[in-house]
């Protein structure tokens, strides 16, 4: 998989999750990825909740994770 | 929290929870004892029997007690089936049917029968002319949905019983998301069966009804003691029973003005919607509807995404299509509207209840438009 880096801060090698989550909640197709504290800004939602998120979406067993 | 998912359940009603409470702390006797510790749960059951076939135009021997909607389903299609075991016969249905009814067709078309889906119209409903053309001599059963679970657009189910009548071809009517929303009366709509489930309406989970108009014949769902007429053996679920009683008596004596109110949210909803939002759809918008269903295609973004992104905001409403795997199918619903694969992914369901408020629609409209500008910008 191609590395990823943050398309707001610029941090790079962005983590499975963190490229799940902005396909999950942004776009399946997006082409700028977010890391966790970004998408958290940028949604404007604490980032514990996306780790919440990403927990559950693990427990649903989505492959984006 | 601000739940806009009561096509998917509902909140027990704070009357029907005080009516449960007693029978499974203190009155927890056994129906079918004979002492009076046992009586008064019977005495309780009897009262919701009365207060159910009174919601709905029926006689209390033609409702029978139940764990759910989906076992309702499931006893008459595969009830029916078994009536007729001397030869193949013929069921209709529709392509819209929740997958209670549509797994069980599948089930039983694995079995020998044979199964007409008939299609609905752009706005997804069914034509009681093409019922009529599909009926063939083998033809025992006709199962409709009285209203759509995703869509919310209502059949004629009355036109179509009025012409079954007589025939010798059963219709039932799965009623779930009707029953508490809109009038429902078994006379007027002229079925034979009819399926409900109590947490549709304020009542609470693992408790259903089953319709069947007198004197017509259905197998046993269950065999074992005489509960239900003996049809549905096994110690009845007495606080189930008792808060549906009450759920539905309570729905009944609001519904008019309930009706109305959540029309108006519903209606503001869309407005809301469609001032911020270019090219939203109403799925079904033509049909007659249930007050509370809104279904809405919004062009360019996926259903599932604004469903994640209200969830982080604390709103629960749904999409139509389910997420496996990271492949979300998109609804049956849907695609047979005509809408595409894409656009099918592109909706979502709200659904109001009688604890959502003007401001909350506010608060909805509010976060849709604002994650759909989220996700727009990043595309």
């Amino acid at each position: 998989m191609d590395k990823k880096s943050c398309y707001l801060c610029g941090k790079e090698n962005l983590s499975k999750n963190e490229i799940g989550l902005t396909k999950k909640l942004l776009d399946q197709d997006a082409k700028s990825f977010y890391c966790l504290d970004c998408l958290a800004e940028y949604l404007e939602v604490d980032a514990d909740f996306l780790l919440e998120k990403i927990r559950e979406f693990k427990e649903q067993g989505c492959a984006y994770f | 929290m601000i739940y806009a998912d009561n096509a998917a359940t509902t909140q027990i009603s704070d009357l029907a929870y005080e009516a449960m409470i007693p029978f499974l702390r203190y009155e927890y006797g056994n129906a079918s004892s004979q002492y009076m510790f046992g009586s008064k749960a019977k005495r309780a059951i009897e009262r919701a029997r009365l207060q159910t076939a009174d919601a709905i135009g029926a006689n209390p021997a033609e409702i029978f007690f139940t764990s759910g909607g989906s076992e309702t389903n499931s006893w008459v299609l595969g009830g029916v089936t078994d009536l007729y075991s001397d030869g193949p016969i013929h069921i209709i249905t529709s392509s819209i049917e929740h997958s209670s009814v549509l797994n069980t067709c599948y089930e039983l078309e694995g079995k020998g029968v044979d199964l007409t889906y008939l299609p609905v119209s752009n706005d997804g409903v069914i034509s009681a002319e093409d019922i009529k053309a599909a009926i063939r001599p083998n033809t025992k059963l006709v199962s409709i949905m009285l209203a759509n679970n995703e869509i919310g657009t209502i059949q004629p189910i009355a036109e179509i019983g009025a012409y079954l009548r007589g025939q010798g071809i059963l219709l039932h009517t799965d009623a779930i998301q009707a029953v508490g929303h809109i009038p429902v009366d078994v006379e007027e709509l002229n079925v034979d069966f009819l399926s409900a489930s109590a947490h549709k309406f304020n009542g609470a989970k693992g408790t259903g009804f089953l319709y069947k108009r007198s004197g017509t014949i259905l197998p046993n769902m269950v065999f074992g003691g005489s509960q239900e007429q003996g049809l549905r053996a096994g110690t009845e679920n007495t606080a189930g029973i008792v808060a549906l009683g009450v759920a539905i008596e309570e729905g009944a004596s609001v519904l008019k003005n309930e009706q109305i109110r959540i029309n108006e949210l519903t209606r503001r909803t869309i407005e809301g919607l469609r001032l911020s939002i270019p090219g939203i759809s109403v799925n079904g918008e033509h049909a007659i509807r249930l007050p509370n269903i809104l279904n809405i295609t919004i062009p360019k973004v996926s259903g599932e995404s604004l469903l994640h992104l209200l969830d982080l905001k604390g709103i629960c409403i749904s999409t139509s299509s389910a997420c496996n795997a990271g492949k979300d199918e998109p609804s049956h619903v849907l695609l047979a509207l005509g809408l595409s694969e894409e656009q099918a992914k592109s909706s979502i369901r709200i659904s109001y209840g009688r604890y959502n408020t003007e401001r909350e629609v506010e608060q909805i409209v509010e976060a849709i438009v604002d994650a759909y500008r989220k996700i727009v910008e990043c595309q």
